[in-house]
């Protein structure tokens, strides 16, 4: 069997998958947390990409890669908008202490 | 199975990918996590390059590392004073403990399931598959899928103008 196969890649987007979402439950720092999300949104474009080289053989896999790309951006400015707002208003970023809603 | 250069530097790629991760997950230090990230998002970029998608690879390239790594960064600097950023990045212990059992189940039911699967995923491997990736993507974008792509530019317009709204404001 090739290493560059597959398999490699979908063990690399699970590592990267399972690392994300456990930075993204763990973290108590907003920032923290967002880099969880981005670990997982890389993790979901990589297996689009591989998929799309060694399954399909055909190229709309990287275009769905392309789009989370592109959303991955969108959350990214969007929600450290937020964040600085957050800190203006409150004075911190520490996600367990934004309980005004009492969620 | 060969062992030659290419399957040297893939292994480094995929090191240089994973490696970070858990600097990313476990680093007290917040602006420490945000460097490991650089060399997550620089190994994907490679590991796209692996895949023959070389305009994914730059996209990677130009949009993590030059956009959302820069704008974390700046977010960093800005929310927190730079003296106490060494315990900036704490985690909740209880969360962490549940987190942990849970992605490690999870690790070993989808590891299960992928060694247990009979069905061969790849497949004519001898297919064609175009060398230069860009110019198929461009007109893939601009014929069939149109409609998803108009979307998504009406969605970064509205997000260049919503960020503007929500963190513009300066003065009270």
């Amino acid at each position: 069997m090739n290493i560059i196969g597959i398999e490699s890649y979908l063990i690399i987007g699970l590592v990267l998958f399972l690392i994300g979402l456990f930075t993204a439950i763990s973290r108590k720092n907003i920032i923290g947390i967002f880099m969880g999300i981005e670990l997982i949104l890389n993790s979901s474009a990589l297996n689009f990409a591989a998929f799309s080289r060694f399954s399909a053989r055909s190229l709309e896999g990287q275009l769905f890669s392309i789009f989370i790309i592109v959303i991955a951006a969108a959350e990214a400015a969007i929600a450290l908008a937020l964040l600085l707002s957050i800190y203006r208003r409150f004075g911190d970023i520490d996600a367990d202490k934004l309980d005004s809603m009492k969620g | 199975m060969e062992f030659g250069i290419k399957e040297l530097i893939f292994i480094f790629v995929a090191a240089m990918t994973i490696v970070p991760c858990f600097f990313v997950a476990f680093s007290r230090n917040i602006l420490h996590s945000a460097f490991a990230l650089f060399f997550t998002f620089l190994g994907a970029s490679g590991l796209y390059f692996f895949l023959d998608a070389d305009f994914l690879a730059l996209v990677q390239l130009i949009i993590y590392i030059g956009g959302v790594l820069v704008l974390l960064l700046f977010a960093i600097l800005l929310t927190r004073n730079i003296d106490n950023i060494r315990k900036t990045n704490a985690m909740a212990k209880n969360r962490a403990i549940a987190a942990g059992a849970g992605v490690a189940v999870m690790f070993c039911i989808l590891i299960y399931a992928f060694v247990i699967s009979s069905r061969p995923f790849s497949h004519a491997e001898n297919a064609a598959y175009p060398a230069v990736t860009i110019k198929a993507l461009g007109s893939l974008l601009l014929t069939k899928y149109l409609l998803p792509f108009e979307a998504v530019s009406l969605l970064l317009l509205a997000v260049l103008i919503g960020s503007l709204v929500i963190a513009g404001r300066l003065e009270k």
